[in-house]
């Protein structure tokens, strides 16, 4: 346990060293392979390092901390999220070795609207249908698509980017930092051998809880850069003669905020203890997590606008950025209540 | 005295001819020159209809009752009118200043001027002066039968398009903070005044810094008395507050309720539950903002009233938006643009969201109003260690 912790102590001060220089820009994907993160998880025999869910978990909220931008999200978490669940071979082997080296990216056509997911069809030979607002699709070398085949068996299949029939189309978002786009496929023939099957034991639903859990670390991350931000400037803003944070109504305001995101970050470590390790309570503690700590990062985030007054509200503070990408946050794979419909109904 | 049925009647018919239907789209994307002239044709429009300044003085173009100012915002509402956004500040904090402390000569000059299309910006905060207004830096020192002034001042909004300005300076550095501060109309067209565009949370630049270097205002448009600048705020400042907030209740109760119901999915128990939850404070909005009106009217407001309307609109306004992102899903952060000319009850739930801070914000913040609220409304001893 204590190496572990040291080891995430260690990734945590790497990744805010690079990360809190380039606060609200993206990180390049070269960047993100030199640092070993977009193969963070990716197999040590090949090319990665082996790690967990429990690392990559560390990044995301450090990446939240600094709303930054890049395909990690897409990529290296939900992409090599899903390719670790199939079968090894050549294909998926080889895709976890570039995007490990950083000379792939790949994006998983899961939907991110949790009303509207869409939905890609497949007969056993054609895949037809349309995934609305995927992260990270545009610039992804391949997609991989889960589908149902006709034997009701999961796979997924491999189509890279320039596949005839296969349209990926950008759709920017108030949210600078994030990339997504629409893709549709119209009669695309599945190529020989980019129909992957799961591992043995592997429940294919279980990507959407990886991808709860990780926006739930980013928004948990951009709480707590938001609660700081908060706090140093409350410290220093003087006004009627005083800090302003010497004010009850300033200093309470920002308890309540440390205390939301106690209970987020309860909720977040135990969601990324049983996503990593494939508890079966994985789901709900996933949703918990999602549910609570996005809510509560635009609560955090909203409130940290308001003390800061109007320099908070200008371009130039960069508050802007995280109340953005905590509101997306928030929407994204689920908004709060939609989480919550879904805990009560499995109740 | 009209018959309030046949007025209301009267201004349905004017705004079915007059309420231009496709405001919402021309007025999305567009540029500050094209929204500043849509601006001045829609004032133009009002006014001609005499809808424009209608709490006015009927010697200087209103003289509309009570009665049919709520009629009159209630409809305009209804028909999802624009909102006079430039003219804002001209017609009703300009003008209430003027009113109630301006000599004849500068009510001659300025309030006919500001039918005509004058537009006006507020001259208050400062870097180092925002919740705590009085300890503003800017400085006017006598010269004369001149003021030489010199200073810095933000979030003017409009100030890009603005010709006069309402602006707060100190006379006498010396004097308690609040009592050495004098009022002034400020021709922004006087030399050494800058404008620099502030770009906001949503990219947008409406708010201006103002810089002021040696500029040189005449004796004669000073507002109320050398050094009595702070109390002729006080008395200005939300003196105009109920009508104001009573037009923002009624457009929140209908376009922005109306948005709000359509971006509800159909069967969904917990968001209609949400929604008539909104439904019910809208009612209890409208009631503070017209019982405001009436006691603004009748001189029997209390020292707190204005600040309850301005709290409880903000936050509820913050609130909803926040609910229409929220049921908007990442759909709702694809919205990149608003029209111009609208609310924060655009529809655009994202940026109506981000923008509702510039309610909670400007004009006394949320923590502000509370202290206000407490200590004159509620008679709670003051903070310690306050001026």
């Amino acid at each position: 346990m204590s190496d572990f912790s040291e080891l995430h102590d260690e990734l945590r001060s790497v990744a805010a060293e690079v990360l809190g220089a380039r606060i609200g820009t993206a990180v390049p994907g070269e960047l993100l392979a030199e640092l070993g993160w977009t193969g963070m998880e990716v197999d040590d025999d090949l090319g990665g390092a082996g790690a967990s869910f429990r690392e990559t978990a560390v990044l995301c909220e450090q990446l939240g901390r600094a709303v930054a931008g890049g395909s990690f999200l897409g990529s290296a978490v939900l992409g090599v999220g899903l390719l670790n669940m199939l079968r090894p071979g050549e294909l998926r082997d080889g895709l976890l070795t570039r995007i490990a080296e950083g000379a792939a990216t790949v994006a998983v056509t899961a939907g991110t609207e949790a009303s509207d997911p869409g939905r890609i069809a497949f007969d056993g030979a054609l895949l037809s249908g349309r995934v609305g607002l995927v992260l990270d699709a545009g610039a992804a070398e391949a997609l991989l698509v889960p589908v149902l085949g006709p034997d009701d068996r999961a796979a997924v299949a491999v189509l890279a980017r320039d596949t005839a029939g296969l349209n990926v189309t950008a759709r920017q978002v108030l949210d600078e930092t994030r990339c997504l786009a629409d893709v549709s496929v119209d009669a695309v023939r599945v190529p020989d051998g980019a129909l992957l099957s799961y591992r043995e034991g592997v429940e294919a639903a279980s990507i959407g809880d990886r991808a709860l859990v990780a926006v739930a670390c980013d928004s948990l991350g951009v709480a707590a850069a938001m609660l700081d931000a908060t706090v140093d400037y409350v410290s220093m803003r003087q006004q009627f003669g005083r800090p302003i944070g010497s004010f009850q109504a300033v200093k309470h305001a920002c308890a309540d905020l440390a205390v939301q995101i106690a209970v987020s970050r309860q909720l977040v470590g135990a969601a990324v203890a049983a996503v990593a390790d494939g508890d079966p309570s994985a789901h709900r503690a996933a949703i918990m997590a999602k549910a609570y700590a996005s809510e509560a990062a635009v609560a955090v985030a909203g409130k940290a606008m308001q003390l800061h007054g109007g320099i908070g509200y200008t371009w130039e503070a960069d508050v802007h950025r995280y109340l953005k990408r905590a509101t997306l946050n928030r929407a994204l794979f689920g908004t709060p209540a939609q989480l919550r419909r879904e805990l009560t109904s499995e109740r | 005295m009209t018959d309030p049925q046949a007025f209301r009647e009267q201004v349905r018919a004017w705004c079915a001819e007059h309420v231009p239907t496709d405001w919402r789209a021309t007025q999305a994307d567009t540029s500050e020159t094209e929204f500043a002239a849509f601006q001045q044709d829609w004032f133009a429009t009002l006014h001609a209809a005499g809808y424009a300044v209608p709490h006015w003085p009927a010697e200087w173009g209103g003289g509309m009752s009570m009665a049919d100012q709520v009629v009159l915002y209630s409809e305009l509402a209804a028909h999802d009118a624009p909102r006079l956004v430039l003219a804002f500040v001209g017609i009703h904090h300009a003008a209430s200043t003027l009113l109630v402390a301006g000599t004849d000569e500068q009510r001659r000059r300025h309030l006919p001027a500001i039918l005509d299309g004058e537009i006006w910006v507020q001259g208050f905060s400062e870097p180092e002066a925002g919740s705590d207004l009085a300890s503003l830096r800017t400085t006017a020192r006598r010269d004369g039968d001149e003021f030489v002034v010199n200073g810095q001042k933000l979030w003017a909004s409009g100030g890009a398009h603005a010709d006069w300005c309402l602006l707060l300076a100190r006379t006498d550095p010396d004097a308690p903070k609040r009592r050495g501060i004098s009022y002034f109309l400020m021709d922004m067209r006087s030399p050494g005044v800058t404008v620099r565009p502030i770009r906001n949370a949503l990219g947008d630049s409406h708010f201006c810094e103002v810089f002021l270097n040696d500029v040189r205002i005449p004796e004669a448009n000073l507002i109320g008395a050398e050094n009595a600048g702070w109390q002729v705020a006080q008395a200005t400042l939300g003196a105009e507050r109920g009508m104001t907030m009573l037009e923002l209740a009624e457009r929140l109760g209908n376009a922005g309720l109306r948005w709000l119901a359509a971006a509800c999915p159909p069967g969904d128990a917990v968001a209609a539950d949400r929604l008539a939850g909104f439904e019910i404070e809208i009612a209890g909005l409208r009631g503070l903002c017209a019982d405001l009106v009436e006691r603004s009217h009748a001189g029997t407001a209390g020292a707190a009233d204005a600040s309850i309307v301005k709290l409880y609109y903000s936050e509820l306004l913050q609130r909803m938006t926040d609910f229409g992102a929220e049921l908007g899903g990442v759909a709702a952060h694809t919205v990149l643009t608003k029209p111009q000319s609208s609310g924060w009850e655009s529809g655009s739930w994202v940026l109506d969201f981000i923008g509702s801070w510039e309610w909670t914000i400007p004009g006394g913040a949320s923590e502000i109003q509370r202290t206000i609220i407490a200590e004159r409304g509620l008679g709670l001893p003051r903070e310690p260690g306050v001026a």
